[in-house]
C-alpha cells in the first residue's frame, strides 16, 4: 500500500519543475524547489494528494550563503506521511509570499518568523510582534545578531562556586567545563 | 549582699519589659506560617508539586501555596526569568505585604544558569530586587527545596531573614538596574517612596538620581475603571 502511494506521489511531484526530491524514509519525503515554484507545490499537495496539514514553517539563516532557507512542513493523514519543502530565498531584501490562502495555520508561523528573522510575508494577514513585544532590537534570530555581546553590555554575570563544589571538583567530580570556557568573550588566549 | 542594682537590667529596650519577649514570638509564629506565591518563570516550577503534594508535603513545616501576592509571604521565583517576566515579577513583589522573602530557585536565578548568553533572560534576580536565600541546581530536587524552606524559617525565626528592608533601604539602586533594563520610563503602580516612609525604612540609597529620574516622567497613578467585561466597548467620542 505505501509503496503504491509513494509511487503516485512521486508520479505527482514530477509534475513540478526544477523539484530535487530525496526520500528520507517510508514516511518522510524532502522536496527541494526553486521560490517561485512553493505556492503551486503545496496547492497540489494539498488539493491532489491529502497533504492538508501545515504542522511547521521552519527558518535557517544561511548568512554566509546570503540566503534564508524556509522549510514548509506539510502532513496527511491518509497516507501518514510528511512533506518537507525547502526553499531559498535571497536574504536581502527578505521578502516572500505568504501562503496565508492555501494554510491559514501559516498566519502564525510567519508572524514569528518575521519577528524572529526579519522576513516579510507579502499577504499575511498580520505581520505585527507576537511574542517579543516588549523586544524593540534586531530579529533576534538572524545570524549577524551577537546574543553574547548583547549580555555582556546589559547584564552582568556572577560566579557561582561555591566550596562544596571545589571540593567536588578537587576530586574530580562536578563541573567539567569552567565558565571561563564557555564564555567565549572571556576565553584567555 | 547583692542588691537590686546589681540585677543587669537592659536598657537599649524600653517601653513595655515584654517587648522582647513578644518580638520572639511573633518571629517564631512568623516562620511557622508561611505562605508562598510560586511565580513559575521556568522549568524549575516542575519540581514544586512534589514539593507540596503528599510525598515531600510541605505543608507540615506550615507553608502552603497562596493565590494572591496581597497576601503571600513568599515570592518563589523558580527558574529563568526572562526580561518580559522580570517586569511582572517585579510588579508582584512590590505588591507584596512587608515582611516579605524572596527565594530564587534554580541556578538560572543565580547567574543565567544555561541561559547566560540568552539576550532575553535577566541574568542575577538580586540586581533587581533583594533575595533572601537561592537554592541552586538545575533543578534543585525536592529535598533541597524544602531544605531551603527550613533554612529560610530558621533566619526568620532569628531576625535575619530583614533583606525586604534593604528594598527600600536601597531603593534607587535596584530601581536603577531596572531602569537599565527597561528603559527609563519604567514606572510600577506601587509608589515604593511612600511606602517606605510608611514602613520608617527611609535610608541614605532610598532617593537617589535614579528616582529622581522616575519623578520626572512618573504618571499619576490612576484606580482602574472596573467594569464588566461584556460592556468594555470602544470609547465613543
Ligand atoms: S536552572 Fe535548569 S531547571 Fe532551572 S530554570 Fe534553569 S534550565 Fe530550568
Amino acid at each position: 500500500m505505501s509503496q503504491e502511494l509513494t509511487h503516485w506521489l512521486d508520479d505527482l511531484l514530477e509534475e513540478i519543475e526544477g523539484i530535487k526530491i530525496r526520500r528520507k524514509s517510508s514516511r518522510r519525503v524532502r522536496a527541494d524547489v526553486p521560490a517561485d515554484a512553493l505556492p503551486a507545490l503545496l496547492e497540489l499537495l494539498q488539493g491532489r494528494a491529502g497533504y492538508i496539514h501545515l504542522s511547521a514553517i521552519s527558518c535557517v539563516d544561511w548568512i554566509e550563503d546570503d540566503e534564508f532557507e524556509l522549510v514548509y512542513h506539510v502532513w496527511s493523514y491518509e497516507s501518514h506521511s510528511l512533506v518537507s519543502a525547502h526553499i531559498r530565498i535571497a536574504r536581502e531584501p527578505g521578502v516572500y509570499l505568504s501562503v496565508y490562502d492555501l494554510y491559514q495555520p501559516a498566519g502564525f508561523f510567519e508572524r514569528d518568523i518575521h519577528e524572529m528573522y526579519g522576513i516579510h510575508f507579502e499577504g499575511s494577514p498580520n505581520m505585527e510582534k507576537f511574542i517579543l513585544t516588549e523586544w524593540d532590537g534586531p530579529p533576534p534570530m538572524r545570524k549577524e545578531f551577537d546574543s553574547e555581546a548583547y549580555v555582556n553590555e546589559h547584564l552582568n554575570w556572577q560566579e557561582y562556586n561555591p566550596p562544596w563544589l571545589q571540593e567536588l571538583i578537587a576530586e574530580g567530580g562536578g563541573v567539567i567545563i569552567p565558565p571561563e570556557e564557555q564564555r567565549f568573550s572571556r576565553k584567555k588566549d | 549582699m547583692s542588691s537590686i542594682k546589681q540585677i543587669p537590667v537592659i536598657t537599649e529596650r524600653k517601653g513595655n519589659p515584654l517587648a522582647r519577649v513578644f518580638d520572639e514570638f511573633v518571629r517564631f509564629c512568623r516562620s511557622r506560617s508561611l505562605f508562598i506565591l510560586h511565580y513559575c518563570t521556568g522549568c524549575g516550577a516542575i519540581e514544586l508539586p512534589p514539593a507540596m503534594t503528599s510525598r515531600f508535603d510541605m505543608e507540615r513545616l506550615g507553608i502552603q501555596p497562596m493565590v494572591s501576592p496581597r497576601q503571600a509571604d513568599i515570592l518563589l521565583i523558580t527558574g529563568y526569568v526572562s526580561i518580559k517576566t522580570l517586569k511582572r515579577v517585579i510588579l508582584t513583589y512590590e505588591q507584596m505585604g512587608s515582611p516579605k522573602y524572596v527565594i530564587g530557585i534554580c541556578s538560572c536565578t543565580v547567574n543565567g544558569g544555561m541561559y547566560w548568553q540568552s539576550y532575553a533572560t535577566a541574568k542575577k534576580l538580586d540586581e533587581y530586587m533583594p533575595v533572601d536565600l537561592y537554592i541552586a541546581g538545575c533543578m534543585p530536587r525536592p529535598e533541597a527545596v524544602l531544605a531551603g524552606l527550613q533554612k529560610l524559617m530558621d533566619r526568620i525565626h532569628s531576625g535575619e531573614a530583614n533583606s525586604w528592608e534593604d528594598y527600600f533601604r536601597n531603593y534607587d539602586y535596584y530601581l536603577g538596574n531596572q531602569q537599565k533594563l527597561f528603559g527609563e520610563n519604567w514606572q510600577t503602580p506601587t509608589d515604593i517612596i511612600t511606602e517606605a516612609k510608611h514602613y520608617d525604612l527611609i535610608g541614605e540609597g532610598t532617593l537617589g538620581k535614579h528616582t529622581q529620574l522616575l519623578e520626572q516622567h512618573q504618571k499619576p497613578l490612576e484606580a482602574l475603571d472596573m467594569r464588566l467585561g461584556h460592556d468594555l466597548k470602544e470609547p465613543t467620542e
